[in-house]
C-alpha cells in the first residue's frame, strides 16, 4: 500500500459516511464558496496553461476572516478526481482539516463538501489541495488549488498604509535529474500570482508608505528567493506568527508552503522588479513590477548582495530553551532507485504509510528532532499545531513559530510543539513527490491526559 | 506463508543469476588476457550533459597500455607501455553549451615525457526545457597531435551523443565522426597499390566512422558498473577489414563519491588485430565553482 490506495481506501471508507451528515447541513449559506474545476491560465501572451484551479482563478478567492468567528465553506468538485482541501496552519479538527490520512473525506468528481470551523490562529494561512499526485505531475499541489486565509487578529495594528497578498507558484512539471542522485520536479514557468514577470500589472505604490507584502510560497517543491531592487523587506511575521525581532534583510527565502510577511518602506522612487533573486528563475517567471507613482521608465533590477538565509536572525536574542517533555527523533532518509527514478523516502527507516504511528499525550510538550541525512533541504510541515523553532543545526533560538521549517540538507532542526489539539495529525514534507513516496508520519494522541 | 518450495526456487534464481553475474565478469576479466594499435587519450564515452555555466571541470586521463603495438609503425611509436596523462578542461557556458580543450601527453621508457597535442572541443545541447525523451547533444573537437603519436596529425571530430537514464540502467552513444584533415604520408617507395592500401587501413584522408557506447547499471547512488564500448570502422564507405577494425571493450566503475567529484575506472580488451589488446584507464575529475556563491544562499543554483 502507498499513500495513494492508502487515500483511496480512507476516501472510499469515509465517502459513504461523513459525505452525507455533512450535505444534510447543507441548510444555510456558506460563507465561501469554492470550485474545483479545470482551467486555462495564461500567464503570459500564449502560454497557456492547463490546470486544476478554486473558482476559476489563480490563486484562489482570499478568504479574509476574524479570528474565533466559525466559518462555513462549500467545496464543490467540479474536476475528474478526487479532490480535498487542506486548511494549512489552522488548529482545527482532523475531519476539518483537509487531509484524508487523518480522517477528512476526499470529495469526490461530482460531489460537494462542508467545511465548518473556527479560523484560529490569527495571522497569514493558506489552503490548498492536499491530493495524491504521484508521477502525474499535473495534480496535487503541481495544480493551481492554492490560495490565501488571512486569519484577523482581534487587536491588529496595522502599521501599515498598503496591504498585498503574493503568491508564488512553479508550473508545467516534469521529472528531471533532482538532489540526492535522484529524479525531482523541475519547472518549466513560475508566477507571481497568475502572471510572468512583466505581464501583471504593477503594484502602484507611494513615495514614503509602508507597504505590508504576505508572500506565500505554493509551489510544489521549489525553494525560491525574493529581493526587491533598492529596498529592504523588514521581516515580521513567519508563517502568519509575528517574529520577536523584526529585521530587515536585502533578501527572503520561502520553502514550499512557507510564509513570510514584510514590511517595506518605499523611500525609493523609481520602477522596480520584486523578483526571484536568481536570474534563470527571474527568466522562468518569478516576479513583478513595482511601480512607485509619478515614475516612468522601464523595471530595474538591482542584484542584492548575497545572502543566506538564518532564522536566528529573527529569533528571541537570548535562547533559553524549556526543556520538553519528551524528545521525537526523526531521521529522513531517501531510498535510492536509480538516478532514472524517483527515490522513496523514509521517516525513521519506514516509508508511509508503512510508518508507526508518534503517539503524543495531550498537553505534553515535545521536542520534534529532525534529522535531514539527505543531500536536499527539506520542507516539514506538522498540521493542526504550531511549532517553536529551538534549535538549528544545534545553534538553540526561541520565539519563531511556525507550521514549516526547512530542514537544511545534512543538517538538524529541533522545534517544540505542546500536544493541544487531539485528533490524528500529519506531519511530512511539503515537497508533494516527497509526500507521495513516503515522507509522512502520522501522530496519534492517546486517550490518556497528562497526569 | 510463502510455499517452501517457492522460496527454494526464487533462492536458486537468485544464486543462478549471481552466477551469471560472474561470468559474464570471469569472461571480460579472460578476455583481458588475450593479446595491436590505438592512440588512446581520452577514453570516455561522453553524456550529454553540459557543464552547468561558471563552473569548470578538471580531469585527468591516465591509461596505460599493458599489451599493444611493439613496433614503430609509419613513424608512429610503438603503444606497448605508453603511459598516457590527458589534461581536459570543461567550461560552461550556458544551460545548452560547454568548451572543452584537451592537453595530452606521453611517456615511456627511453623517451621520457613528450607533449602529444592540444584539441579543443566546443559542445552544445538540447536544452533539459524542450523535454526529449533522450539526452541529445552535439559535440565538434578539432585540434592537433604529433605524428609519432597520431595519425593524423590535425583532425576534426563531430560527435553527436545520444543517451538515457532509465531506473538504474544508464546509455549513451557517441556517433564518433572524424575528418582526416592532414594525414601523414605513406612512404615515398610505396607503390600505387600500397599506398591506396595505406590510405584506406592506415590512414584514410575522408571521414572516418568509430562509435562508442556504454551500458552501465546503478546497484546504489554512489557507484555504478558497467560496459564501455569503443571502435574504429574506416572511412565512410569504405570500412576496413574486421581484422584491420578496432573493437574494444572496458568492463568500467563509476564512483560517485561526491557532486565535485567524479572517478571512473576501466580495464578494456581489445577483440581484434589493430586494437591495443589491453588498457587500464582511469579518469578523475573535479569541477570548481567560478561563481564563488554559497550553497543555499540568495545566488546558489540550488
Amino acid at each position: 500500500m502507498n499513500r495513494r490506495t492508502f487515500i483511496a481506501r480512507a476516501g472510499a471508507a469515509l465517502a459513504g459516511t461523513t459525505l452525507a451528515p455533512a450535505f444534510s447541513r447543507a441548510q444555510s449559506q456558506p460563507d465561501f464558496r469554492l470550485d474545483i474545476a479545470p482551467l486555462k491560465l495564461e500567464i503570459a501572451p500564449g502560454k497557456l496553461i492547463h490546470t486544476v484551479a478554486y473558482n476559476g482563478r489563480v490563486p484562489g478567492p482570499l478568504i479574509r476572516w476574524p479570528e474565533g468567528k466559525p466559518i462555513v465553506i462549500d467545496v464543490v468538485n467540479r474536476s475528474s478526481i478526487p479532490e480535498i482541501v487542506h486548511w494549512h496552519g489552522q488548529n482545527i479538527p482532523s475531519e476539518m482539516d483537509g487531509a484524508a490520512e487523518e480522517g477528512s473525506p476526499m470529495i469526490p468528481p461530482g460531489g460537494r463538501f462542508r467545511y465548518t470551523f473556527t479560523p484560529r490562529p490569527a495571522g497569514f494561512r493558506w489552503y490548498h489541495t492536499h491530493a495524491f499526485a504521484g508521477h502525474d505531475l499535473k495534480r496535487g499541489t503541481y495544480t493551481g488549488q492554492f490560495g490565501c486565509f488571512y486569519i484577523e487578529p482581534k487587536g491588529e495594528a496595522g502599521a501599515y498604509d498598503q496591504e498585498i497578498f503574493l503568491t508564488l507558484h512553479d508550473w508545467n512539471a516534469y521529472l528531471a535529474s533532482g538532489g540526492d542522485s535522484s529524479m525531482d520536479a523541475a519547472y518549466d514557468y513560475s508566477t507571481i500570482n497568475d502572471r510572468m514577470l512583466g505581464y501583471a500589472d504593477p503594484v502602484r505604490v507611494l513615495d514614503g508608505q509602508r507597504v505590508l507584502i504576505h508572500f506565500l510560497n505554493a509551489s510544489a517543491s521549489m525553494i525560491h528567493w525574493l529581493a526587491l531592487a533598492g529596498h529592504e523587506l523588514t521581516v515580521v511575521a513567519m508563517d502568519g506568527n509575528p517574529v520577536p525581532t523584526p529585521t530587515p534583510t536585502p533578501a527572503i527565502r520561502l520553502g514550499s508552503a512557507e510564509r513570510v510577511d514584510v514590511v517595506i518602506t518605499m523611500d525609493h522612487p523609481g520602477i522596480w522588479i520584486l523578483g526571484e533573486t536568481r536570474e534563470e528563475m527571474r527568466k522562468a517567471g518569478i516576479g513583478i513590477v513595482i511601480e512607485y507613482a509619478n515614475q516612468h521608465g522601464r523595471p530595474r533590477w538591482v542584484e542584492p548582495p548575497e545572502t543566506l538565509w538564518d532564522y536566528h536572525r529573527f529569533a528571541e536574542s537570548q535562547a533559553t530553551i524549556r526543556q520538553p517533555d519528551q524528545v521525537i527523533p526523526l531521521r529522513f532518509e531517501s531510498k535510492f532507485h536509480g538516478q532514472g527514478a524517483v527515490a522513496t523516502w523514509t521517516i525513521n527507516g519506514k516509508s508511509f504509510p508503512r510508518t508507526d504511528d508518534i503517539v503524543l499525550k495531550e498537553g505534553q510538550r515535545y521536542r520534534l528532532r529532525m534529522m535531514n541525512r539527505s543531500g536536499d533541504d527539506h520542507p516539514l510541515h506538522l498540521h493542526r499545531h504550531s511549532f517553536e523553532l529551538t534549535s538549528v543545526n544545534a545553534r538553540a533560538m526561541r520565539g519563531i513559530n511556525k507550521d514549516v521549517v526547512v530542514v537544511p540538507a545534512n543538517g538538524m532542526v529541533e522545534a517544540d510543539f505542546t500536544a493541544n489539539n487531539p485528533g490524528a495529525t500529519l506531519f511530512h514534507c511539503h515537497n508533494q513527490t516527497h509526500m507521495d513516496f513516503g515522507f509522512m508520519s502520522l501522530f496519534q494522541y492517546t486517550s490518556i491526559a497528562k497526569a | 506463508m510463502l510455499n517452501p518450495m517457492f522460496i527454494v526456487c526464487t533462492q536458486n534464481v537468485g544464486s543462478m543469476i549471481r552466477i551469471l553475474v560472474w561470468l559474464v565478469l570471469c569472461m571480460f576479466v579472460g578476455w583481458l588476457g588475450v593479446a595491436p594499435a590505438q592512440d588512446n587519450y581520452e577514453i570516455q564515452v561522453y553524456a550529454s550533459e553540459t557543464m552547468t555555466p561558471k563552473a569548470l571541470l578538471v580531469e585527468l586521463h591516465s591509461n596505460f597500455t599493458v599489451e599493444g603495438s611493439t613496433t614503430t609503425q609509419f613513424g608512429m611509436l610503438p603503444t606497448q607501455h605508453q603511459e598516457h596523462e590527458t589534461i581536459e578542461l570543461t567550461q560552461g557556458i550556458n544551460d545548452w553549451s560547454e568548451v572543452g580543450l584537451y592537453i595530452f601527453t606521453a611517456e615511456k621508457s627511453g623517451i621520457g615525457i613528450q607533449w602529444v597535442g592540444n584539441h579543443i572541443r566546443p559542445r552544445i545541447r538540447v536544452p533539459v526545457r524542450w523535454h526529449w525523451p533522450v539526452g541529445v547533444s552535439l559535440s565538434s573537437e578539432f585540434g592537433y597531435a604529433r605524428p609519432a603519436f597520431s595519425n593524423p596529425t590535425w583532425s576534426w571530430q563531430i560527435m553527436p551523443i545520444v543517451d538515457q537514464t532509465i531506473g538504474r540502467w544508464y546509455w549513451s552513444v557517441n556517433g564518433t565522426m572524424v575528418w582526416d584533415i592532414h594525414v601523414v604520408p605513406p612512404p615515398t617507395n610505396f607503390s600505387p597499390e600500397q599506398k591506396q592500401t595505406y590510405y584506406r587501413d592506415v590512414a584514410p584522408r575522408g571521414v572516418t566512422f568509430g562509435p562508442a557506447a556504454t551500458l552501465t547499471y546503478a546497484p546504489s547512488k554512489y557507484y555504478n558498473v558497467g560496459v564501455e564500448y569503443y571502435s574504429y570502422y574506416g572511412e565512410w564507405g569504405n570500412f576496413v577489414s574486421l581484422h584491420n577494425q578496432q573493437q574494444q571493450f572496458f568492463p568500467v566503475v563509476n564512483l560517485f563519491v561526491s557532486p565535485k567529484w567524479e572517478i571512473n575506472f576501466g580495464a578494456g580488451w581489445g577483440a581484434t588485430a589493430g586494437t591495443d589488446h589491453l588498457i587500464v584507464k582511469c579518469i578523475i575529475g573535479r569541477s570548481f565553482d567560478w561563481s564563488h556563491h554559497r550553497a543555499g544562499s540568495s545566488k546558489s543554483p540550488q
